[in-house]
Parts: structure tokens; C-alpha cells; sequence
């Protein structure tokens, strides 16, 4: 079964059962560009991880946290005027980090999951401030020979399903691990 | 089909079964999300809601078994009381054993996971994190300064001999990188050891502002599986005009030293990890735990209410099937018990008996049926009988009487059943002799049989009683017979005889007689002297008219002898009585009253015989009245009357004379029964005969204050056409 369906299922069942839960201030994209450089197009976007104290006790216990960052561009052709568009998914990524505390050096780690590189800062707050800088990241071309109605969107979420196995089933029905920001679009500069 | 498979679904052993197969599922499930290493802990929580919802549908299912229960144990339904006690039982051994279980289980899981962790254990860690950090400290101080030289020598150089300065450095110090970069991050040069590399390691944004903050920096850096130690210095600026740069230097850390750093690092992160995630690890383990426990003690419980009305089940329907064999209810047959244990064995003993007891009453019902078949033969058979047929037990109560009992002594006898013989008697006076005989006997022993005289209104009635003991000294069984027909027609025909021999033996002579009397007087009337004559006319006389009394008296003895047969027709009786009356009125001293009935009324009889009936009725009234030197005063009436669903026509005629005296009552209708002077005494023995040859009745009474009525009854169906 794949993990969407799963992660679909399982917010589904808990916010029906947990609907009145309070929400913390979750995760937020402050700023989302995208750059025409020569022939191709890159994005520039901000997002800030306020984390709550029980995800920053995960962290400081050894936990590793996954963070992850999902990308959508959407063609969107409208049918009726703003009313109805007709919305065709054409490319989907999601750039995932793993930050963790290691103790002998008392450095948070910053380890890129897809390029397996890793930097090392002293404090989380930096770390949290390095991950949430996308910079000059270059988006597929072969999308963007029409960037009319070409909609890119972003949002970032902790990805509860790779926290360890006990902590899991608290973290999907506690409103203090639901940090995932709304999708925003990125602007066209 | 569905349907039919749904509910096969829903009934016997299945939903339990499926109940078992899906909480062993569950339970495995369950047990395998919570797993580390397995692909479903992922749908821990979807397998745990299952297992809420299972809970709660088991809950529903529960509770409504056990309302259910209540409210069969309220309503004292049959077994409810047993399978409550069973239910009870079951549940109170189930909850104290899964309590017992479930409290060491809890007890060992907290205990088990809490043993993994030991404050030595961590004290140790933390040490050894400590010791690795201070071993590294050290090595990192001295790197510090070996880097604080180098950025002193480096601070002396000219721009142009920086390159190869630095490669120098990077040799002679045994660093894997050094770099040259300005404070506002733009690199002016590196080198590496390794000649592949090109691209230095970019110091990240604290680095920068701590060197802001005057602050050399000096750190264990991790990089994948290896550590590596970077130090970043500021160059000593020499001119006010001189860019503010500093060195970044990474060295190498000892392989073997590396190696230790990283097992402690994993050691200590994966031991504090662990801690951490004790908490939830208890909980889930718990929760786990609780669930199953619950639905297996839910379960447990729904089972027991299965299996104790599983068990009360053929005890209950064994209840209901004495019940109902107390009622009388023998055809009871309980489904046979599939089991070959004692509830089993009890159930067939059940049917065996029941099934016995429906031959029994099969055949005592065919008994039964026999008896009221011969009993409704008897009394079919008593009840046709024309003798009267009566039982008494042997308290001298009245048992059965047949209906010509009750016919024979006019009295409903049937009403009177269960009545004392003796209070019979005493409230029925005319059938007194007969009680007090009966009475009589029933205190001897043996049969006895005797002939006993009643009074009845229209006369005597003679009886022939028999009484006979039933078997076992029952009681008696009387049977009696009316003989007052019999014993009047023995003497009518005793009479008839008579009167015939009589007709026969004295007519004869008699004209001869009175011939020879008559000749005598002619012939020797004139030769006889003159005083003599009137003595010779005096006894001829005598002779003549007493032959001639005789002559008549042996007509009237012809006339009740012969017998010539009816000639009925049609007549009109108010027509007839006034003919013969007519011939009566010509005496004005004579007084006659006839009183009518309002309609004519045709009876179909031999007119001539009943005109001599009335003409006997009458002479006799006259005569009676006579004799007495009373007046004639005569009341004739006839009417028509309904008794028993017959019609009569009654003819009463009273008169005003002396009355019948007592002892003739009886005999009055008897030839010679006579106190006149005149007569035969056989006038009202002919109107009887002519009556009963009508199929009629005729009787006497006497009225107040004088006078006696003569009462005649002839039916009017069978006499008409």
C-alpha cells in the first residue's frame, strides 16, 4: 500500500476522531520564487519550522527527525471562468532531509536524503534556518516550454511515518506533530 | 441465497468461529505492528481502530445478550434463572483469571522494559561521551593553535605567495583541506591532500558569526560514517586596508579514535533514543495489551452466555415438556439431544416416557371411548325400554332413572337425580308406596321383586317391581313396570268372557221364559178364580218384566262383549254433543250448561259409539242425581288441549250430584262397579272400553263441594285425517 494512501487513511480516521484537537502553529512557507536563469527556470523559497517542545525533545533525545519538502506543478486549464479549471498534475517532487543530534560533536546534523550530502551546525536553529532556504533549485525544463497557467506548489511536513515504531501512533494523533504548512503557489518573478 | 447465507452467518456456532478466526487475526495483527522490523507497523493504528470498533460491536453484542438475559431472568422465563447463575459464574472465573494474567503481564512488561535501562549504564555512557569529548578536546586544542600559527604565518605573506604557501601548509600539517576565505564568505583559495578534490567544505552561517564575534572556532565535525576536526581562525590584519579573512583547516582524526568516537556516539544516541522512547513503548505495549485483553474477556463473556444457554437450552425445552405433561399435554417431544452425555440421555428418557404415556392415554382414551359406547347403548337401550329403570348407590340416592321411569310415575326424574329415595317420597306423596317399599328393601339383602298400587289422579296405577344388587354392592337397580293395563284389560277380557257366556247361556231361555209367562197368564188368567187372578197377574208380571230386566242386562252384556271394530269418520264433536243433548232438554226440570269451545273441532271417530258413550255419561248423571233427590244440574264442556306436544279434545261433564264415594274412585270403570239401584254396572265400563278403543282416556273426579266430573280425552292428530 503506498504510504499517500496510508497517510490518507490514517488522517481521515483521526480527524474524525480527534477533530476538536487544538492545532499548534505549524510550519510555513514565507516565501516561494521562481527565477527565470537563461533557459531555465529555478526556484528560490523560504519556510520557516517553528517546532514544538515535544519535537525538539525527539530531537535533542537522539531521534532522528525526516523533514519533508513536496513539490507539485500543476497545469491548470479553466473550463468555466475561475469557477472550474481542468488541473493536470505534471511533475511531483518531494526533497527529504533528515536532521539529528549528535552528541559527541554537539552538532545537529543536516544530512540530504536524495544527495546524501550532509552539513553539521552547531546550533537547530540554524540547521532549521539552512533547511528552510531552497535556493537556486533548477526545475525540470522539459515542463516549463509553456508556462502559461503552469502553477508550482510547496509544502513541507515532518514525515511521521519514519519516526521509530512506538513513538509513531502518538505522533499521528497529536496535533503537536501535525507541522505540515499549507500547499502554497510560488510566484512568478 | 445471500440471505440464506447471512443467516446462516448469524446463527450457531458460525459467528462465534468467525468472532475466534477474526480475534486471533487481530491479535496477530496487532502484535506484528508492533514490531520494529515489520511492514504493518506502519498501520498500527488502522489495526488498533479495527480493533476499537470490533470492541465496540462487541460491546453492542454483549450488552444486548445480557439485557436480553435480564429481562428472560425478570420475566422468570423457563432456565433463565440457571443460565444467569452459569453466566455469572462463567463471567466472575473469566474476569478473575484474565485479571490475574493481565496484572503479572502488565507487571512483566513494564518490569522487562525497564530493566533495559541502568543508571550505571547511563552514568557510564555519559562518561564515556564526556571522556571521548575531552580526548577530543585536547587534540582540538592543539590543532587550534597549530591553526592560529599557521594563520600568523599566513598573515605575513605577500597576496601572491598565499597558493603556494598554503599547499605547503596543507602538506607539512597533515590537514585534509585548508581555505582561505574572506568574513563575507567568498573563497580566495584552498588546497586539498587529496589532489581529486577541488571543491572546499563551505563553513556554515554560525562559524561566520562566531568568527564575527572575534571567536576562533574549533569543532568535531562528523561527515558521514567518519569524523573529521575543523578549526577556523581570523587572519591578524595588518592594515587598516586589509580584507578581514580567515582559514578554515580540517584535520583528520586518527582512524582508530574515529572508530571509538563513532561507537560511543552510536552507543550513547541509541541508549538516550531508547530511553526516550520508553514511555511510549509502555504505552503502546499496554494499550495493546488492554485491547486484547478486552476483547478476549468480552468475547470469553459472550461465549459463556453461548455456551450456557447451549447447556440450559434442553434443560429449559425438558421444563417446558414436564410442564406441559403436567398439563396433560402427553404428545410433548423434545428434539433429540445430539450429545451422548446425561442431558442427551435425559432428553430420549423423556421422549421414551412421554411416548409411553401417549400409548397409555391412547388406550385409556380407546377404554374410555368404549365405555361411553356401551354406556350410550344401555342408555339408548334403557331409554327404549317401556319398563322403568332405576339406580340407587348405595347412600339411597337416586343414581340414573331411564326416561319411562320418569313417563311411568310422572315425575321428571332426571331433574331429581342425586335426590334421597326417602326425600322423593316425601316431596312426590302419589309415589310414596313406591319409595317406602324401595326403602324397605334396600335395607335387606337380596332381589326382590313386588307388585305396589299408586295413587294416581285418573286412578290406581298398579306397578311390578324388581330390585336387583349391582355387582360390588354398588347399589340397587329397580325396574319397574306399569301392569295398570295389563291387570284392566286381564279383567276386561275376564269380564268379556262373562258377559259373552253369559249373552250365550241366559238370552236363550229367557224368550221362552218370558213367552211361557205371557202364554200362562192368557190361558189360565180366566179359568182361575177372581181373587186369584190378580195374584197370577201380579207373579206372570213379575216374571215378564224381570225377564225382560234380564233381557236387557244381557244386551248390555252382549254389548260390552262384542267387539265390532271402528267405524271413524270424520265428525264435528260440538255438533255430536248437541244432537245427544238435545235429546235430554225436554225435561224442564233437567238443567244442562254446555260450554263450547270457540272453534269447531272435526276428530275422525265412529260417531255412533261415542253417542252412546255420551248417552251413558248422561243417563248415569241423571240417574245419580236422581237417586240422591238432588236437581239435575249438568255441566258439559269440551275444549281443545295441548299436553306433552299432543292435542286432545277434552269433554268434561259434572255433575251436581253426591259425588263417587271413595272406595269406587278406583273401580268406577269397572263392570258392577255400582252403588244405584238401577242398572247393570256396566254403563261406565262401556264408555271405557269405547274410549281406549278411541286410543283415549277417561277417569273420575270428585268436586267441590258436591258432584263428580267425568273427564274424557281423545287425541285430535290421530284421529284426524
Amino acid at each position: 500500500m503506498p504510504a499517500s494512501v496510508i497517510a490518507k487513511i490514517h488522517i481521515i480516521f483521526w480527524l474524525l476522531l480527534f477533530s476538536s484537537a487544538v492545532q499548534s502553529e505549524s510550519f510555513q512557507v514565507s516565501s516561494a520564487h521562481i527565477n527565470k536563469i537563461g533557459n531555465g527556470y529555478i526556484l528560490n523559497a523560504g519556510i520557516k519550522y517553528p517546532l514544538t517542545p515535544r519535537v525538539l525533545e525527539a530531537i535533542d533525545n537522539g531521534v532522528p527527525i525526516i523533514f519533508s519538502q513536496q513539490l507539485e506543478l500543476i497545469k491548470s486549464t479553466p473550463l468555466l471562468g475561475s469557477y472550474w479549471q481542468w488541473t493536470e498534475t505534471l511533475w511531483t517532487t518531494d526533497i527529504r532531509h533528515e536532521i539529528r543530534y549528535h552528541a559527541l560533536s554537539q552538532q545537529y546534523i543536516l544530512h540530504a536524503i536524495d544527495t546524501n550530502t550532509q552539513r553539521n551546525f552547531p546550533t537547530l536553529r540554524v540547521a532549521l534556518q539552512a533547511l528552510g532556504q531552497i535556493a537556486d533549485l533548477n526545475l525540470p525544463p522539459e515542463h516549463f516550454e509553456d508556462t502559461e497557467n503552469l502553477i508550482l506548489k510547496l509544502r513541507s511536513g515532518i514525515d511521521l511515518y519514519a519516526l521509530p515504531t512506538p513513538m509513531r501512533p502518538g505522533a499521528l494523533i497529536s496535533s503537536k506533530w501535525q507541522l505540515t504548512s499549507p500547499w502554497v503557489e510560488a510566484q512568478w518573478d | 441465497m445471500g440471505l440464506s447465507l447471512l443467516k446462516r452467518l448469524r446463527t450457531g456456532v458460525t459467528p462465534y468461529a468467525l468472532l475466534g478466526i477474526s480475534l486471533l487475526a487481530l491479535a496477530y495483527l496487532l502484535s506484528a505492528a508492533t514490531q520494529d522490523s515489520s511492514r504493518l507497523n506502519d498501520l498500527f493504528l488502522l489495526i488498533f481502530g479495527l480493533g476499537i470498533v470490533i470492541l465496540a460491536i462487541l460491546i453492542a453484542i454483549l450488552s444486548r445478550s445480557l439485557y436480553k438475559l435480564y429481562r428472560d431472568f425478570k420475566s422468570k422465563k423457563e432456565g433463565a434463572r440457571l443460565t444467569l447463575r452459569l453466566v455469572s459464574l462463567f463471567a466472575l472465573l473469566i474476569l478473575v483469571s484474565t485479571t490475574i494474567v493481565y496484572s503479572f503481564s502488565l507487571h512483566f512488561l513494564h518490569r522487562g522494559i525497564n530493566s533495559w535501562f541502568d543508571v550505571k549504564v547511563e552514568q557510564a555512557l555519559n562518561d564515556s561521551l564526556e571522556l571521548s569529548r575531552t580526548a577530543f578536546g585536547i587534540r582540538m586544542r592543539t590543532l587550534l593553535r597549530q591553526t592560529r600559527m599557521m594563520t600568523g604565518l599566513l598573515s605575513e605573506l605577500p597576496e601572491r605567495d598565499l597558493n603556494h604557501n598554503i599547499r605547503e601548509l596543507t602538506q607539512l600539517s597533515g590537514a585534509i583541506e585548508l581555505s582561505l576565505w574572506s568574513m563575507d564568505g567568498q573563497l580566495i583559495t584552498t588546497s586539498f591532500e587529496n589532489p581529486d578534490l577541488i571543491i572546499p567544505s563551505r563553513p556554515n552561517e554560525a562559524i561566520f558569526h562566531q568568527l564575527e564575534q572575534q571567536e576562533d572556532y574549533i569543532g568535531l565535525d562528523p561527515d558521514h560514517d567518519k569524523l573529521q576536526l575543523r578549526a577556523a581562525v581570523r587572519l591578524p590584519i595588518k592594515k587598516a586596508s586589509q580584507e578581514e579573512r580567515f582559514l578554515q583547516v580540517i584535520f583528520p582524526v586518527n582512524a582508530h579514535l574515529s572508530s571509538l568516537g563513532k561507537t560511543v556516539q552510536n552507543a550513547y544516541t541509541d541508549y538516550k533514543e531508547l530511553s526516550y522512547l520508553r514511555k511510549p513503548l509502555i504505552t503502546i505495549f499496554t494499550l495493546t495489551l488492554s485491547l486484547i485483553l478486552l476483547l478476549t474477556l468480552l468475547a470469553s463473556i459472550w461465549f459463556a452466555i453461548w455456551i450456557s444457554r447451549r447447556i440450559v437450552q434442553p434443560l429449559q425445552e425438558l421444563a417446558a415438556g414436564t410442564q406441559a405433561v403436567a398439563s396433560g399435554n402427553y404428545n410433548t417431544k423434545l428434539r433429540s439431544a445430539s450429545g451422548h452425555d446425561e442431558i442427551g440421555f435425559l432428553v430420549r428418557s423423556f421422549n421414551q416416557m412421554t411416548q409411553r404415556l401417549t400409548q397409555a392415554r391412547h388406550a385409556t382414551q380407546n377404554s374410555h371411548r368404549q365405555l361411553e359406547q356401551q354406556t350410550n347403548y344401555l342408555s339408548t337401550v334403557l331409554g327404549s325400554l317401556s319398563s322403568g329403570v332405576i339406580t340407587i348407590d348405595t347412600q339411597h340416592h337416586l343414581r340414573t332413572a331411564n326416561i319411562a321411569s320418569s313417563k311411568i310415575l310422572h315425575i321428571n326424574l332426571q331433574q331429581k337425580l342425586e335426590s334421597a329415595i326417602e326425600k322423593l317420597g316425601e316431596h312426590h306423596e302419589h309415589i310414596h308406596p313406591l319409595t317406602h317399599l324401595i326403602e324397605h328393601h334396600l335395607n335387606q339383602d337380596g332381589n326382590w321383586q313386588q307388585q305396589v298400587e299408586l295413587q294416581h289422579k285418573k286412578g290406581l296405577q298398579t306397578l311390578m317391581c324388581k330390585g336387583t344388587i349391582l355387582p360390588n354392592n354398588a347399589g340397587w337397580v329397580i325396574v319397574f313396570d306399569d301392569v295398570t293395563t295389563l291387570l284392566q284389560a286381564q279383567r276386561n277380557a275376564a269380564w268379556g268372557e262373562v258377559a259373552k257366556r253369559l249373552a250365550h247361556e241366559i238370552k236363550n231361555p229367557l224368550t221362552p221364559i218370558q213367552l211361557s209367562a205371557d202364554r200362562l197368564q192368557h190361558k189360565y188368567l180366566p179359568l182361575l178364580p177372581e181373587e186369584q187372578t190378580h195374584t197370577l197377574t201380579k207373579l206372570t208380571n213379575t216374571i215378564i218384566s224381570q225377564v225382560e230386566a234380564m233381557k236387557e242386562m244381557v244386551n248390555d252384556f252382549s254389548d260390552y262383549a262384542r267387539n265390532p271394530g271402528l267405524q271413524c269418520q270424520p265428525q264435528a264433536i260440538g255438533e255430536l254433543i248437541r244432537e245427544v243433548l238435545a235429546l235430554y232438554q225436554s225435561n224442564a226440570s233437567h238443567k244442562f250448561t254446555l260450554i263450547s269451545a270457540p272453534e269447531e273441532m272435526i276428530l275422525n271417530l265412529d260417531s255412533t259409539r261415542i253417542r252412546q258413550v255420551l248417552h251413558n255419561l248422561f243417563k248415569n248423571a241423571i240417574e245419580a242425581s236422581e237417586e240422591a233427590q238432588l236437581a239435575v244440574d249438568i255441566t258439559l264442556s269440551y275444549q281443545q288441549l295441548s299436553i306433552d306436544e299432543q292435542q286432545w279434545l277434552e269433554i268434561s261433564l259434572s255433575d251436581h250430584g253426591p259425588g263417587i264415594p271413595d272406595d269406587m274412585v278406583n273401580t268406577l270403570f269397572e263392570p258392577y262397579a255400582t252403588n244405584k239401584t238401577k242398572g247393570t254396572g256396566l254403563g261406565l265400563a262401556i264408555v271405557k272400553k269405547i274410549i281406549e278403543e278411541h286410543h283415549g282416556d277417561v277417569w273420575a273426579e270428585n268436586t267441590e263441594p258436591t258432584g263428580a266430573c267425568i273427564i274424557i280425552r281423545l287425541p285430535i292428530e290421530e284421529a284426524t285425517p
